[in-house]
């Protein structure tokens, strides 16, 4: 593929059908097909293809092209131009954006894997680019609804972003003319002061009283200045802000549209989130009794505050019954519950404390 | 079992935690003289300190700390992440030495640690990961990272933020779960309100400081009635009752229920007279009558005007949005009579879940990102509802202004 240098071209473009030069006649125009890539100039293809589907007359290509498929090339290298026509076809079926994945990682992988077809696609064998050809349409037929609405997202964005900078080609051009006007409104402003100067000269008074004219018109220009700008300001506040906005919106939808993909099955509402906290070893009937209870049982100040005794004895049955089925020894080695060294972390703070009871005195 | 430090800590607990070198002069908290006497008991104590000290840093570094999310005065919240896996983010809330309590932790440290440690395990409630202190003596918790603010921040922001009767309903029954997870387990949490309720990244939302926790008291054993920022505060703590039950949050979770419903505190009061003014003006006066025992109560005062209990209807006119059921259900919620007051429990059974609409979905859910971590470090750095009462009610009126030209 080693091109000899020649920035004329006066070597390389020459058709190989015809094997007329760009020499000879500098109106010639190469095409190719993307079939195969071979080139040709235009009357040959023109006049070999005119009647139909024909082989391609390389030597030894045995591909049928018709006259529709043939176009000029945009790149001097047809190697380039074919892998560039690869990786258009294979982006806008892999048009997953990051937002897509759950993570960094997996977008990187997933970049990987296209990256890998491609290279399949552009450099490898006829096996191997068959085998990866293959791939890419499963793909392409298997994630339709996803490509499709990819496409569609990336065309609302790309919208997004020639409205915006429309907005501010806008907003641009609409400054430049502020400040066109307003250099000839100064221009003016200078000549009719300097008028004034003249007249008040001619009139006899002092210069003093051409001083105040050009301290108003001073004036007037940093008013006029401050016009412009809030004139010139909301346009393109409101525009950006408003464009801005909708894209951020547009991209927390496309995320949350993501998330409703596994949708859970939708049982009836559980109140109790999927928990009880039923006792196990006990059964709690009401009317449970002890002496330390009936002695405040009917003290006023336990009455009216609502103070609920059902609650302390479920606690108290609760409490004693807490330690059975609980194997301190298995639960060393699983290592569940809080972590020792946060009861130590604790224990050292609470060493200090003089009076570690004094928490529970309320 | 003589390994443990859960058996060593006693002894520990006659000496300062850290064991200083012998130059540096004797323990003037301890109070002994620099004797070889002292010395002994120090060289004794002193393995298990170092292995003490030694798991403590072992703690330490299994986190690394980010960026300050706030300063306050009674905490600094910091982002933080784990050493191993830089993904898992943590909210690491190191407590200040407080000036009340220079040597010791801080009781509603102790609260927290106490009370989170206990009530691991619920998807409502705030998880504590790890506790471990760092130089001068600070302790650090580790909490779940909670980036999405707090319900507060939802109900005011009135321009931005709009939910429904669903996604009322949804947030209620999270809430609801929480606290019946809490007094399933004998816990009272004693500061519920919009701002403690904190949104994790999927929207789950979870009830965070417990400063103000305790368990259930025994009978006889006097709790303090001065819990409960003011206005979540229910009438039996307004009068003073030193026995209570979970009933007192039930009144909150109602009022936080009302709030939902009417995007504004509900009951407001600048003061306790106000605050019981509105309570009788609003829901009905305490009377002997729908509240026995209820003039036994040491603070017992109520306007002279008595005001019958509001009925339904009253309610419906308000808090309609919810439907019927969802207005019985709060109208249970705020019962003045503790004893007739509706339960966790039963405030889960009730009909109202099982009726339409159906809760949103929490990744459903609306939800705000500007500004959120702010508000996450601002709840967390928060001294509690007890104590800065007047203050909470200042800086309310600032946020709300604040609300208003940050748009």
């Amino acid at each position: 593929m080693a091109r000899p240098l020649d920035p004329l071209g006066f070597e390389d473009e020459m058709c190989p059908v015809c094997k007329s030069r760009k020499y000879l006649n500098p109106d010639i125009v190469f095409v190719f097909n993307p079939e195969c890539y071979h080139s040709m100039c235009l009357n040959c293809a023109n006049r070999l293809f005119n009647d139909g589907p024909n082989q391609c007359p390389h030597a030894g290509c045995n591909k049928t092209l018709r006259r529709k498929g043939f176009r000029s090339a945009f790149f001097g290298d047809l190697a380039v131009e074919r892998e560039v026509d690869i990786r258009r076809r294979v982006a806008a079926v892999f048009n997953q954006v990051e937002d897509d994945f759950e993570t960094l990682q997996d977008y990187n992988n997933y970049l990987q894997m296209v990256e890998d077809l491609t290279f399949e696609l552009v450099n490898g064998t006829d096996e191997r680019r068959r085998q990866a050809e293959a791939q890419l349409q499963a793909w392409e037929a298997e994630h339709r609804a996803d490509i499709e609405r990819n496409k569609k997202a990336g065309r609302e964005a790309d919208e997004i972003s020639r409205v915006r900078l429309a907005a501010e080609r806008d907003a641009v051009r609409q400054r430049r003319i502020e400040a066109i006007k307003e250099a000839e409104a100064e221009k003016r402003e200078r000549v009719r002061s300097r008028e004034m100067e003249l007249d008040n000269l001619a009139k006899g008074t002092t210069a003093m009283t051409a001083e105040p004219a050009t301290k108003v018109q001073l004036k007037r220009r940093g008013q006029v200045n401050r016009v412009a700008e809030t004139a010139s300001n909301p346009a393109i506040a409101t525009t950006g802000m408003g464009t801005g906005a909708s894209e951020v919106e547009r991209l927390s939808i496309r995320g949350l549209k993501e998330k409703p993909k596994a949708p859970a099955p939708q049982g009836p509402y559980d109140p109790f989130g999927g928990m009880d906290f039923a006792p196990s070893r006990y059964k709690l009937h009401g009317g449970l009794s002890h002496p330390l209870m009936e002695k405040y049982r009917l003290d006023r100040q336990h009455v009216a505050g609502g103070y609920s005794f059902d609650d302390f004895a479920a606690r108290a049955l609760y409490e004693a019954f807490a330690g059975l089925g609980v194997f301190v020894e298995d639960e060393k080695e699983v290592g569940s519950g809080i972590g020792l060294s946060q009861e130590t972390s604790m224990a050292a703070g609470i060493a200090a404390v003089v009076d570690a009871d004094k928490m529970d005195l309320d | 079992m003589a390994n443990s430090p859960l058996v060593a800590r006693p002894t520990d607990a006659l000496q300062p935690p850290k064991s200083l070198p012998p130059s540096s002069g004797g323990t003037p908290s301890g109070g002994l003289p620099r004797s070889a006497r002292g010395q002994q008991i120090a060289a004794l104590a002193r393995p298990t300190m170092d292995l003490m000290e030694q798991m403590n840093e072992d703690e330490k570094n299994k986190y690394i700390k980010g960026k300050k999310l706030g300063e306050g005065t009674y905490a600094n919240v910091y982002l933080g992440h784990s050493r191993l896996d830089s993904s898992t983010q943590v909210a690491i809330k190191k407590i200040k030495v407080q000036k009340e309590y220079q040597d010791g932790i801080a009781p509603d440290a102790i609260r927290e640690m106490k009370y989170l440690q206990k009530l691991r395990g619920h998807a409502n409630i705030i998880i504590l990961h790890s506790v471990f202190s760092s130089k001068d003596q600070n302790l650090n918790l580790v909490l779940e990272y909670l980036p999405l603010g707090d319900l507060e921040m939802l109900i005011r922001d009135v321009d931005h933020v709009r939910y429904g009767a669903a996604d009322i309903k949804a947030w209620m029954g999270m809430l609801t779960r929480a606290i019946w997870w809490c007094h399933d387990n004998y816990v009272l949490h004693r500061d519920i309100k919009p701002n403690n309720l904190l949104i994790a990244a999927d929207g789950e939302v979870k009830l965070a400081d417990f400063g103000l926790a305790r368990s259930f008291a025994d009978p006889g054993v006097r709790m303090t009635a001065n819990v409960i920022t003011r206005w979540y505060r229910p009438p039996e703590l307004l009068f003073g009752a030193r026995h209570y039950s979970g009933a007192v949050d039930i009144w909150s979770v109602g009022l936080v229920f009302a709030e939902l419903i009417i995007r504004a505190p509900y009951l407001p009061g600048n003061s306790e007279v106000e605050q019981i003014a509105l309570i009788c003006r609003e829901i009905g006066t305490p009377t002997e009558e729908n509240w026995p025992g209820v003039t036994q109560l040491k603070e017992y005062t109520v306007p002279s005007d008595v005001v019958p209990v509001a009925g339904k209807d009253k309610y419906m006119g308000r808090f309609g949005a919810v439907g019927s059921d969802g207005v019985d259900l709060l109208t249970k919620t705020l019962v003045l009579d503790p004893r007739r007051r509706i339960t966790a429990r039963e405030m889960l059974e009730h009909r109202w879940w099982k009726a339409d609409p159906k809760p949103t979905p929490k990744h459903d859910l609306p939800k705000k990102t500007a500004g959120a971590e702010e508000k996450l470090a601002a709840d967390l750095k928060r001294r509690n509802g007890m104590v800065e009462d007047d203050d909470v009610r200042g800086s309310k009126v600032a946020r709300k202004l604040d609300f208003g030209t940050a748009r």
